[in-house]
């Protein structure tokens, strides 16, 4: 190690031993650069009586756990003792961000890092306005502050080499997580003031630049967005959602699809291996039984950044919808795909000994084009299928939350429900006890908006379990009905089997009836979910004229309706006991049995009829064309009550409900990228090598 | 008098024969006339008069040596002339072979040609014959026509000249009109390159459009050329020298309301244009000032590096010139004046660009197998191109190209039934402009404008206040004051209003939607279900004017569409739609299909239909535009309002007459007896057609129906002496006539039929008498050319002169057409045809 130091530096430097302080001493088995900054953590001035020294300085390599041992062993008053040392370091690295020597420059990006992750490690817990004196000293910060991010700026704009620019994200992304509440983040401020987010904007927008630093880019950009978001006016937040760039927002939806593409890719390559054979499924299950997927789990933590980055730009930038369905022309085969997850933010999944299953899985992909929407889907379909586990379960919720998000845009839905948009989506399911698991090869192109609604059926069908989700069936049912209302609105006829959301909705009133006491006694608010599932009934019954495809549907769904009319009968029972209880569900169970009204009457006009016409025609049971013909015959003597504000929702709105939510999330996506950009230094000789060939 | 007369005859013999070839042979000449001449050549002349110039000389020398009687001199200057010729002709071989010598005369030869040389007057040695051409060139007769075909038929190097030289004094359009035909010749006739080329040449630096239209041609034709030698390699290299931009406009050295006292009015505009570049290349940082300004957030403003190309950049189709964005630009845009490009960027680069990115869409889906696969990734590879727009750049059809397109409603373009090539029809959305090179293309305008406008506004106004202090008071979140879905909701429900008026409302269900508001009035209402049951069966069975959209034939349900309403529709949904300026255009681009023959059917259609409307015969055909970029790949103008026959009787499954029922009315309604008559006159015409021209291949797939009731030929792959399947003559009637047609006009005895057969025959006898403008125009794309259709060789020619029947008198001509449409009425073999088709790709 040391020798290539040195090496280095004689290399650029001849043979001047310039830095003649502690040279001869006994510590000549010391790095250099270690003399160095001992002596300043010693609170001497290495620097003074040498006009050379910064120069040389910066060229050593600089070793980046010793600073941060350093720091280990001195206590907190003693490192305010180090201010005047620590702050000419600082200041002396962000002057040399300007160098025309780049090794220069990428020396002293990550002695900044090693200073800042240093310094932040002492927790101060006053907001870090320590953290800040310390490092850069309070009269100085702004100036110092605002020269750093210039020339950071600079950097990421200007002819530099890729992976300066690299290093240069990564370094502000440890500034970024330098506190593990990214609010409490007062260096930030200075972030605030000096904006980056123009040259984040235009490495995404630049083709080339997005393969290797988007990932980094979007990162970078979700974490500032993040910083005080509910409190004060955050820039990157404004900029962000009035971005009109439609080749950044394109970017932008390129790196989260890459990003969400790889790990469906990967798991699609997962579970075709695990279904080789017979002995293989059992062993992965036994295995999956007793150790948990550790890599699996980290895997979906990576994916939370990148899915709050989608959430961030959906919620945020109206005119990111488009980029959402903006189709992603599928790269030819000569040029690799475009992974902008960068290995070190994810070094679990190196891609290089799953290549050949990589270009099977290219190859069947590079045919379809995809976009941002249809690959979020088939992520979805995977997070949704495991929500047991508490990061897989607030994933799932993000995804819910987000597809909440594009199902309340009316944009976003004339996209999805336009004729003219088809495509495949590859939804996964669960392998259950009572149906293979199976991955429908040959689903028809259709419009998007059917793959959102057999993801949301195939949920309802795959949640009815112990520890029943109830949140992220509100948000599943929430979808439905943002669905369903456009579809009244605007008068689409799309052609959907109906017929399976309606068994799926029964299905799960047949659950909550079963599981009544147990349900009570965790979430009082079965009767909320139930009210919701009802409601949905009511727009296919009160308003199906105007989105249903055809008559046909109209009059099956009556049959459903009829055919199960125990469920329902039971239901209105269930709600009614409650109701003349005191409990606390009195009032939740009285609006249910008010929004059955349609049901009971339709139940309680029909059933006798089928009944009498099965007697007269002397028949046990009927099939469904003979009912369906009952059905038809006595549309004419029933009423409907038209209910209130079917089509009327409660908007999503992320303040106040889902604070919480979104700052524990936050949290961990923190620690997740400072634990990804520790070892910055470790591609360090890669670094210089492409500087260098500059 | 008579010895200045003779040396004025001589100089101008000189340049004539001179005009193509190499002008350093002047250079020597001791000559101190020529230098004069050569000086004073430049300046009086303006660039806008070469045209009336060149006719007022060339009457005057026609009056001087009629008078002076040309036979006088004749005899020496001929001499004189030959050797001189043969001496020029050398060295144009020679300086054909190499390019740098080619490229070094060209300049010099530019010099002299910027204007148009000097016409020479007829021949001189023989003079009977050619004072009788003279006079039918000097009549009023002699049109582009006539010119063509003396062009291709003179072998006189005087007469060819004379010809090249009265080409500027056409009107632009009807020379463009044959420009398949001169550059034909220009390709195969080395003799006819020489003298056409000045005039080419001269229309090149003129026209950007002409510059394309022409190596569009070039490529197209010159591709049968196999082995290239001196006598036909020009057409190439006068593309090459097309498309490698050195045919610029000159910069005049009067012309100093231009701005480019850098620019040295020099021999050699390719050296100087590294160093113009530069000096503007400086000016880029106002340019980007100005650029941060303009209301979109940039994210490559800075980088004005040459993307053009790329369709990944963005920049695409962008030339890379400056001259709109820069300072004088926006002056000039603010004042409405033009700005004239001379940064030095390419002129043609976008616009190949763009073409070629069409043609590569083209191929890509040629590779998928199925038309899911190609309709997705047809939308994909548009939304790409999107990006890039808007633009300068155009559809190049002649007639309209004076517009930018701003974007591709990519959702909207559709995949054409083919088996193997994948044609695919696209809807361009364009603002028309008055200068397409120097109006300023507009900026880009997201997806949804609604939104768009309304985010900005708020946002800015707030990030303004927050701007300077990193603690504002104001928060974005803060509370009661900024209600998201407050502020949200508002601009929904104009996006709701937009998309309810966008689709077709279907007033039936008009009444849930009411009782909705009714009910917040919290009174209980009460609805049928049988009302709404019945809504939903109304709702279906109410007569459909659309096809349904069939995944496997996305084409059908896209263009029964009525125009209008397309257009009306995506215009609603354009952020572009809002400009008075706004217009939809459409274009199936073809790839892996030589469009050639379609180009010459489309010029005979054209003469034909000229023809019928002076002679006063109600014949209707639609001729529409050709563009082929190359000999496998093209455009083709779409017929709107049309679908085929075979879409017709699969989708509405009823007979011919039966669907105009359907969509005209009763028999006897008016709607339904224009809309016969527009058949029977659209049917004759297309007879006609089929039978002069040959066209086989006559499927159902192949012949479309318009909304008016005209039926449209297209696909014209087989004609002349060739047909599908191996020429085996499987259609051997005259044209297609089923009795289904038949049925739609009344029936075999109705005086409709009757109608039908007199129109053919006015049509036949009045395309007789303008036989000759229709033969040429044949019979010189057959010269060099590989098309199918010709390979009959001359026979082709004379059978389609036999097919005009000039031996015929009227009465027997009748005879005749009585006897054209009772076989083909009886054909079998279009019947057998027909099923054929059926079986093999399924069309009805």
């Amino acid at each position: 190690m040391s020798q290539e130091a040195t090496t280095d530096l004689k290399r650029t430097h001849g043979h001047a031993a310039l830095l003649r302080k502690g040279s001869s001493n006994k510590m000549a088995l010391k790095e250099k650069i270690v003399q160095i900054y001992e002596a300043f953590f010693q609170g001497e001035d290495p620097s003074s009586g040498n006009p050379n020294f910064w120069d040389e300085f910066f060229l050593l390599k600089p070793n980046i756990p010793y600073i941060e041992s350093e720091f280990d062993k001195v206590s907190g008053e003693g490192l305010m003792m180090l201010k005047e040392n620590l702050n000419a370091l600082f200041y002396r690295a962000v002057e040399s961000l300007k160098e025309d020597n780049t090794i220069r420059v990428v020396n002293a990006i990550y002695t900044m890092a090693a200073l800042v992750r240093g310094v932040c490690r002492k927790n101060f817990g006053d907001f870090g306005f320590d953290v800040i004196n310390i490092l850069i000293g309070f009269d100085a910060a702004e100036t110092v502050m605002q020269e750093l991010v210039e020339n950071l700026n600079q950097i990421l704009n200007g002819e530099y080499p890729t992976a300066l620019k690299q290093q240069v994200l990564r370094f502000i992304m440890v500034l970024a997580t330098a506190a593990d509440n990214i609010s409490l983040n007062t260096l930030l401020e200075y972030l605030m003031i000096n904006s980056v987010f123009e040259s984040l904007i235009q490495i995404l927008g630049d083709v080339n630049l997005r393969q290797m630093l988007g990932g980094d880019a979007v990162q970078v950009l979700t974490l500032l967005v993040q910083y005080r978001k509910y409190e004060s006016a955050n820039p990157y937040i404004v900029k962000l959602s009035i971005l009109d760039d439609e080749l950044a927002l394109t970017g932008y939806a390129q790196v989260v699809l890459g990003a969400l593409s790889d790990f469906n890719r990967e798991y699609h390559c997962h579970s075709t291996e695990a279904q080789a054979g017979w002995f293989s499924a059992f062993a992965s299950m036994v295995g999956n039984m007793f150790v948990p997927d550790e890599k699996h789990i980290s895997a979906v933590r990576a994916n939370d950044l990148v899915l709050l980055a989608l959430y961030e730009a959906i919620h945020l930038n109206r005119n990111f919808i488009t980029a959402l369905t903006h189709t992603h022309t599928p790269s030819t085969p000569t040029t690799p795909p475009s992974s902008p997850t960068v290995p070190v933010s994810n070094p679990l999944n190196d891609p290089a000994p799953e290549l050949h299953k990589i270009d099977k899985a290219l190859l069947e992909q590079s045919s379809h084009p995809t976009n941002l929407l249809v690959t979020f889907l088939e992520y979805s379909s995977i997070m949704m299928q495991d929500t047991k586990d508490e990061t897989k379960h607030s994933n799932a919720k993000l995804c819910l939350v987000i597809l909440t998000c594009i199902a309340e845009d009316q944009y976003a839905n004339s996209l999805m429900h336009d004729v003219n948009i088809n495509f495949r989506v590859t939804l996964h399911r669960m392998p259950m006890r009572h149906r293979k698991m199976k991955v429908e090869k040959d689903t028809p192109s259709r419009p998007l908006v059917c793959a959102l609604l057999d993801l949301m059926v195939e949920f309802t069908m795959s949640h009815m379990m112990k520890s029943f989700p109830l949140e992220l069936y509100n948000r599943c049912l929430g979808i439905i009905q943002r669905v369903l209302c456009y579809q009244k609105k605007c008068r689409v006829r799309l052609q959907y089997p109906w017929k399976e959301l309606w068994t799926a909705l029964i299905n799960l009133l047949k659950y909550l009836l079963s599981n009544e006491s147990n349900l009570l006694k965790k979430h009082n608010n079965i009767f909320h979910l139930s009210s919701k599932v009802v409601n949905i009934f009511n727009l296919f019954i009160t308003y199906g004229d105007t989105f249903l495809p055809n008559p046909n549907s109209y009059d099956e769904l009556y049959y459903e309706i009829i055919r199960m009319h125990q469920v329902f009968d039971n239901l209105y029972s269930m709600a009614l006991r409650y109701t003349t209880s005191d409990g606390e569900s009195k009032e939740s169970a009285a609006r249910l049995t008010n929004h059955l009204v349609n049901v009971k009457a339709i139940i309680n006009h029909f059933s006798p009829k089928v009944d009498s016409w099965a007697a007269a025609n002397q028949l046990s049971s009927l099939t469904e064309e003979q009912v369906l013909d009952v059905v038809r015959a006595n549309y004419d003597s029933l009423t409907l009550k038209l209910q209130d504000s079917l089509d009327q929702y409660e908007r999503y709105s992320e303040k106040p409900r889902e604070n919480a939510f979104f700052t524990n999330l936050v949290r961990a996506v923190v620690m997740d990228v400072r634990k990804s950009v520790s070892n910055l230094s470790q591609y360090h000789q890669h670094v210089l090598q492409s500087v260098s060939e500059m | 008098m008579a010895s200045s007369s003779s040396h004025n005859a001589a100089h101008f013999e000189r340049s004539l024969s001179a005009s193509a070839v190499d002008h350093t042979i002047y250079r020597q000449s001791p000559d101190p006339k020529w230098k004069d001449q050569n000086g004073n050549e430049q300046e009086p002349m303006e660039e806008e008069t070469p045209v009336s110039g060149v006719h007022k000389v060339n009457g005057l020398l026609e009056n001087v040596k009629e008078v002076n009687c040309s036979l006088r001199n004749g005899h020496a200057e001929n001499g004189e002339n030959l050797s001189e010729k043969i001496a020029a002709l050398k060295v144009e071989s020679n300086g054909l072979s190499t390019v740098s010598e080619e490229e070094k005369k060209e300049k010099v030869k530019d010099e002299v040609l910027g204007k148009p040389p000097l016409p020479r007057n007829k021949q001189n040695s023989t003079s009977g014959k050619q004072s009788w051409l003279l006079r039918l060139f000097e009549s009023k007769m002699f049109d582009m026509s006539i010119a063509i075909s003396y062009l291709f038929n003179s072998k006189e190097p005087g007469v060819q000249t004379y010809l090249g030289n009265r080409l500027f004094s056409f009107p632009e359009e009807e020379v463009d009109f044959y420009l398949p035909q001169l550059l034909n010749m220009y390709i195969h006739m080395h003799d006819v390159a020489e003298a056409i080329h000045p005039y080419i040449v001269y229309r090149c630096r003129h026209s950007v459009e002409f510059s394309l239209q022409t190596a569009w041609i070039l490529s197209a034709f010159s591709a049968d050329v196999l082995k290239p030698n001196w006598k036909n390699s020009q057409g190439i290299k006068l593309k090459n020298m097309i498309l490698n931009e050195e045919l610029r406009p000159k910069v005049d050295k009067k012309a100093g309301n231009l701005p480019s006292p850098t620019l040295p009015h020099a021999l050699h505009p390719l050296t100087v244009t590294t160093p113009v570049k530069k000096t503007h290349c400086r000016s880029k940082s106002d340019a980007t000032g100005i650029y941060s300004k303009m209301p979109h957030s940039q994210t490559t403003g800075n980088l004005q590096k040459s993307n053009t190309g790329d369709l990944s950049t963005g920049r695409a189709f962008d030339s890379g010139c400056i001259c709109v964005q820069s300072s004088e630009g926006i002056v000039n845009d603010l004042t409405g004046k033009e700005t004239v490009c001379h940064c030095g960027a390419p002129r043609l680069k976008p616009e190949l660009e763009f073409v070629n990115a069409l043609m590569n869409i083209g191929s890509r889906l040629q590779q998928l197998p199925t038309k899911e696969l190609r309709t997705s990734r047809l939308i994909a590879e548009l939304a790409m191109l999107n990006l890039n727009l808007p633009a300068r750049v155009w559809l190049p059809f002649g007639t309209n190209s004076h517009h930018h397109i701003v974007r591709i409603p990519h959702t909207q373009a559709i995949v054409l039934n083919s088996k193997e090539k994948a044609p695919y029809l696209l809807y361009v959305e364009v603002l028309e402009v008055e200068n397409v090179y120097s109006s300023h293309v507009p900026s880009k305008r997201l997806e949804n404008t609604l939104r768009f406008t309304k985010s900005e506004e708020d946002l800015t106004t707030c990030y303004v206040r927050s701007n300077g202090s990193p603690h504002p008071e104001f928060s974005l979140y803060g509370g009661s004051e900024f209600d998201d879905a407050e502020c949200w909701s508002q601009e929904d429900d104009e996006i709701l209003q937009f998309a309810v008026k966008t689709r077709s409302v279907d007033t039936l269900s008009q009444f849930s939607v009411d009782s909705t508001t009714s009910a917040d009035s919290k009174e209980p209402v009460y609805i049928a279900a049988g009302d709404i049951r019945k809504r939903l069966s109304e709702h279906f069975t109410a007569p459909k004017s659309k096809f349904e959209r069939d995944p496997e034939d996305p084409s059908a349900a896209a263009l029964k569409e009525p125009w209008e309403e397309k257009v009306k529709r995506i215009r609603d949904a354009s952020p572009y739609g809002q400009l008075p300026n706004w217009k939809l255009l459409s274009v199936i681009i073809k790839c892996g299909d030589d469009l050639r023959q379609e180009l010459l059917v489309y010029q005979v259609l054209k003469v034909l239909k000229n023809i019928w409307d002076q002679e006063h015969v109600p014949l209707w055909i639609e001729p529409y535009h050709i563009l082929a970029t190359s000999n496998n790949s093209g455009m083709i103008q779409p017929v709107d309002n049309t679908v085929s026959i075979h879409q017709i009787k699969k989708h509405s499954k009823k007979s011919l007459k039966e669907y105009f029922i359907q969509e005209f009315g009763e028999v006897n309604s008016e709607g339904f007896l224009t809309a016969q008559k527009n058949f029977v006159q659209s049917c004759a015409g297309y007879c006609l057609v089929c039978y002069l021209m040959q066209v086989k291949d006559r499927h159902n797939g192949n012949i479309l129906l318009d909304s008016d009731g005209h039926i449209i030929h297209i696909d014209f792959g087989f004609i002349l002496s060739t047909s599908p399947g191996k020429n085996l003559g499987f259609e051997n009637s005259p044209f297609k006539l089923t009795h289904e047609f038949a049925e739609v006009m009344g029936g075999l005895e109705s005086d409709m039929f009757e109608y039908f057969k007199i129109l053919i025959l006015q049509g036949l006898v009045a395309s007789r008498k303008h036989m000759d403008k229709i033969i040429p125009i044949v019979e010189i794309m057959q010269t060099g050319s590989g098309l199918p259709c010709f390979g009959n060789g001359m026979n082709t020619i004379r059978q389609l002169k036999e097919r005009f029947h000039l031996n015929l008198t009227e009465e027997q001509l009748q005879l005749y057409v009585d006897q054209l449409v009772e076989s083909s009425l009886n054909s079998l073999t279009t019947s057998l045809y027909d099923k054929f088709q059926y079986f093999t790709n399924g069309i009805l």
